[in-house]
């Protein structure tokens, strides 16, 4: 059962992260950071159905990241779940278009192992 | 925006998103122990024992501040350059745990921290945007 729950896990708050960032290409660049700003982009986090879909994503996450710790040792958990920088930074080319290059690769996989070994 | 203000606009929101994240997580740790033990019975009270917990809503905030911090870092930069970056909070947080509440660092944790920063310093050097276009102005 721990299985499918990292699973669940996993792939919930990579869908999370991906339709989050894809909703945030359509508000444009912040250069600014003033109240009215401000406003106008909790209007569009709230009304943006990519972003609200993100949000619920990242709920279920948490809420499967729960069912992971009372079916699995945190010391399997967490370091289980580093696995997702490598899925997030694969569709990040795919489905959100970025150039990955080769030294940003080597970063993320570094980041990826050290999160590994940090939390078991 | 001028090319130094946008290496300060990087810098200041990633150390946003470690700080938020980082305190925000702690917060919530506290307050969560100080919390009596759920019982599905005592919903009422263990909602309003929740909502009168200032170290849980604390951390709420900084959550909330940690996420709506990122989805802006996302008008202008590359989710694959994001989540590496502010991966130092785990090596933050391993730092913090060990001055503040004496926790051994192990071998294998030092490894992992060496491993995350040198993976930060990797991704910092490479440019922050990719797509083919630049990021869309803001409608005003």
């Amino acid at each position: 059962m721990k299985w499918v729950w990292l699973a669940v896990t996993v792939l919930t708050s990579t869908a999370g992260d991906l339709v989050s960032a894809k909703g945030m290409l359509g508000h444009g660049e912040m250069e600014q950071f003033g109240p009215r700003r401000i406003v106008r982009l909790l209007r569009y986090i709230a009304t943006h159905p990519l972003i609200v879909a993100g949000i619920l994503f990242d709920a279920l996450s948490f809420l499967s990241f729960l069912a992971l710790l009372s079916t699995a040792e945190l010391s399997f958990a967490v370091p289980a779940t580093a696995v997702s920088y490598i899925l997030k930074t694969a569709l990040s080319h795919s489905y959100l278009g970025e150039r990955v290059s080769t030294r940003r690769w080597i970063g993320a996989a570094c980041v990826a192992i050290g999160v590994y070994l940090i939390a078991l | 925006m001028s090319p130094a203000g946008h290496r300060l606009r990087n810098v200041v929101f990633i150390a946003l998103l470690v700080v938020t994240n980082t305190l925000g997580n702690l917060f919530v740790a506290f307050g969560m122990d100080a919390m009596p033990q759920f019982h599905p019975g005592q919903l009422i009270r263990y909602s309003a024992a929740i909502l009168t917990n200032f170290w849980f809503l604390g951390g709420m905030a900084l959550l909330i501040l940690w996420m709506i911090a990122q989805l802006s870092m996302f008008t202008w930069a590359d989710l694959s350059y994001v989540l590496p970056m502010t991966a130092s909070s785990y090596a933050f947080t391993a730092i913090l745990g060990k001055f503040f509440l004496d926790e051994r660092i192990s071998a294998a944790r030092w490894a992992g921290i060496a491993l995350i920063s040198v993976g930060v310093i990797l991704v910092a050097e490479t440019p922050s945007w990719t797509h083919a276009a630049p990021p869309p102005e803001e409608h005003t």
